[in-house]
């Protein structure tokens, strides 16, 4: 779509659905400019993905119900619409028309910045994940570094607004998140940087598009087993997910940093730390999960059925099958995500701790070399 | 060197045996999600409560005495009698009895004492007020008889604590229609006519009638 940067797609690899293009040509068929055409078309992309987004919160919180439900031996959310799947947003109006607290000696300013510097990094995060060739909104240059310095904004806000809640329960769980988003970055980090070694870009777009060649084969988790673990455990921990929701833990900070939280303020961080799930989610389908790719390469199927890949509806198809395939992948791991949260027990924070600088950090660190020496050692497979 | 190497193993076993042990956890949690629910879907469905249940004081006017052996025996003297003493008739005359719920502990000490069985226990629970103070029942109130679960026709009754049909031990796939295992007191009642009737005719086949009665409850 909206390419800022100039982007360096491997030959190889067809161009596949450029609607930007075909926008732009129909627009200047009427007679506009192609500035004006650009301007027309920028706003598009970015409604589609913010609405995509939010709804993609709301299938995440009514799956959560649905599945905590059924985990526990409950039935969960059933009356609101067929099976309840009208309930977050019954939810979300609700937090929507709710009184807006601020807290007699809060400071009244970074209380209100807080959650939105929680969930403004986390959105714009969006911008980089790919749902096909050319379905992303900004194929930007250093893509999934720009994710890591966004996701290193959040903690800022969550300190922000437990510092100015003026509580001690929200300042520990402030504090705790601070610390955990610091601690969890680096083995992330380190974990990304192997994948990002062996595709030789930072671009979201070339890091699936070196993994589309033997379909579920050429995948980055058979060559990253260890960085994929690393990861999906790390964006556990960014997302506070349990077993690492300390900063949050009801039963020591009655809800942490947002304690003194109500209404819409509240909602932004609901939505916030939903969103930053289903991010990580998506980023790891599109870091190790072949992201839009389909399991056997599209390419082959359009060749054994005859079919050229350039032709219009396969060209549809293969859009289409792209984007089901990224969804796919990305709920299936919010799924295990949500199995996790009833499965394992929350870890203290020193163990927390230990897990992030003692055993990830170094495990990263070997797994960065030991990539670097099976890129010099095996160009072929590791992408020399 | 070999400290170390030592070190080394061990600390990879720890983590393989983690591993090991979170699948299997995860294997528990999903191995529940096809479970069928144990929950009670409550405005809907109602748990019977059981036959001895302390709930909500039900009261009798008229045979009451004014004795205030209610008073006596509650561990907060709670029940307020109001009484005047006739000097014609030499007798007690009770004007207004009360209990305040949202104080009471529902212990029963009051109907177990009541020389004249005017108080009882009913299996009313839902005691939710908007102000405390209409917990407060008088005479009129405490002699109302709540509605039964198994009479209401707003409400599923269900049988207490087996969640699962009768003979069934895995709780993957059973049948949603299926009810719980126990039979609701109107397919006692029922059963125990039939078995009445069937006393009556022959002695014999009673517990033939009881099992033939018990299967077609179920």
């Amino acid at each position: 779509m909206v390419t800022f940067f100039a982007t360096n797609a491997p030959a190889l690899v067809s161009p596949g659905l450029d609607l930007e293009q075909s926008f732009s040509q129909t627009l200047e068929g009427f007679g506009l400019s192609d500035q004006a055409a650009r301007l027309i078309w920028l706003p598009l992309p970015m409604l589609l993905v913010l609405v995509a987004a939010v709804v993609g919160v709301l299938v995440t919180v009514w799956l959560e119900r649905k599945i905590s439900a059924a985990v526990q031996q409950r039935i969960g959310p059933e009356y609101a619409g067929a099976l309840g799947v009208l309930q977050p947003l019954a939810d979300g109006l609700k937090l929507l028309v709710k009184e807006d607290i601020i807290p007699a000696r809060a400071d009244g300013l970074l209380f209100t910045l807080g959650p939105v510097l929680v969930v403004v990094p986390v959105i714009l995060s969006w911008l980089i994940v790919p749902f096909g060739q050319n379905l992303l909104i900004s194929n930007v240059g250093v893509g999934i570094f720009l994710w890591i310095s966004l996701s290193s904004v959040q903690p800022i806000g969550l300190l922000m607004s437990g510092y100015a809640s003026n509580n001690k329960y929200s300042l520990l769980g402030g504090l705790r998140a601070a610390a955990q988003s610091i601690s969890y970055e680096i083995p992330l980090a380190l974990a990304v940087l192997a994948v990002v070694m062996m595709s030789n870009s930072l671009s979201t777009v070339d890091i699936v598009s070196q993994q589309t060649g033997a379909g579920i084969l050429s995948w980055n988790i058979w060559r990253q087993p260890v960085g994929f673990l690393i990861f999906w455990i790390c964006a556990l921990a960014e997302c506070e997910r349990l077993p690492f929701d300390l900063p949050e833990a009801e039963e020591e900070l009655v809800a942490g940093y947002q304690t003194e939280y109500a209404g819409m303020k509240f909602a932004l961080f609901y939505l916030g730390s939903y969103i930053n799930l289903v991010l990580s989610a998506l980023l790891v389908s599109v870091l190790y999960l072949g992201g839009w790719g389909f399991p056997v390469p599209v390419e082959w199927l359009a060749g054994w059925l005859g079919q050229s890949v350039d032709a219009p509806l396969v060209q549809v198809i293969t859009g289409a099958t792209g984007i089901v395939m990224t969804v796919l992948k990305a709920y299936l791991l919010v799924f295990i995500a949500i199995l996790l949260r009833w499965t394992t027990p929350r870890v203290r924070i020193d163990q927390l701790l230990d897990l992030g600088w003692k055993f990830l950090l170094p495990l990263a660190l070997v797994n960065l070399l030991v990539t670097a020496a099976l890129k010099l050692a095996f160009p072929v497979a590791f992408g020399g | 060197m070999f400290g170390f190497l030592k070190q080394v193993g061990d600390y990879t076993r720890d983590a393989v045996d983690a591993a090991r042990n979170l699948t299997q956890g995860l294997a528990v949690t999903f191995d529940h999600m096809k479970r069928r629910p144990v929950t009670v879907q409550y405005p809907y469905e109602k748990l019977i409560p059981s036959e001895r249940y302390r709930g909500r004081i039900h009261y009798e006017f008229d045979k009451c005495i004014a004795c205030e052996v209610c008073v006596r025996v509650c561990p907060i003297n709670l029940p307020v009698v109001d009484w005047v003493m006739n000097k014609e008739t030499k007798k007690k005359e009770l004007r207004n009895y009360s209990i305040d719920f949202g104080v009471c502990i529902f212990c029963g000490n009051c109907v177990e004492y009541c020389p004249t069985n005017c108080l009882s226990m009913t299996e009313e629970y839902e005691l939710a007020a908007f102000d405390r103070h209409s917990l407060n029942f008088d005479n009129v109130a405490l002699g109302r008889l709540p509605t039964s679960v198994t009479t209401d026709p707003a409400v599923q009754p269900l049988r207490e604590l087996a969640y699962l049909p009768a003979g069934e031990v895995q709780p993957h796939g059973v049948d949603p229609s299926r009810p719980r295992a126990g039979q609701r007191p109107d397919q006692v009642l029922s059963s125990l006519k039939q078995n009445a009737g069937g006393s009556a005719g022959n002695e014999g086949e009673s517990a033939t009638s009881t099992n033939t009665s018990k299967g077609s409850a179920e």
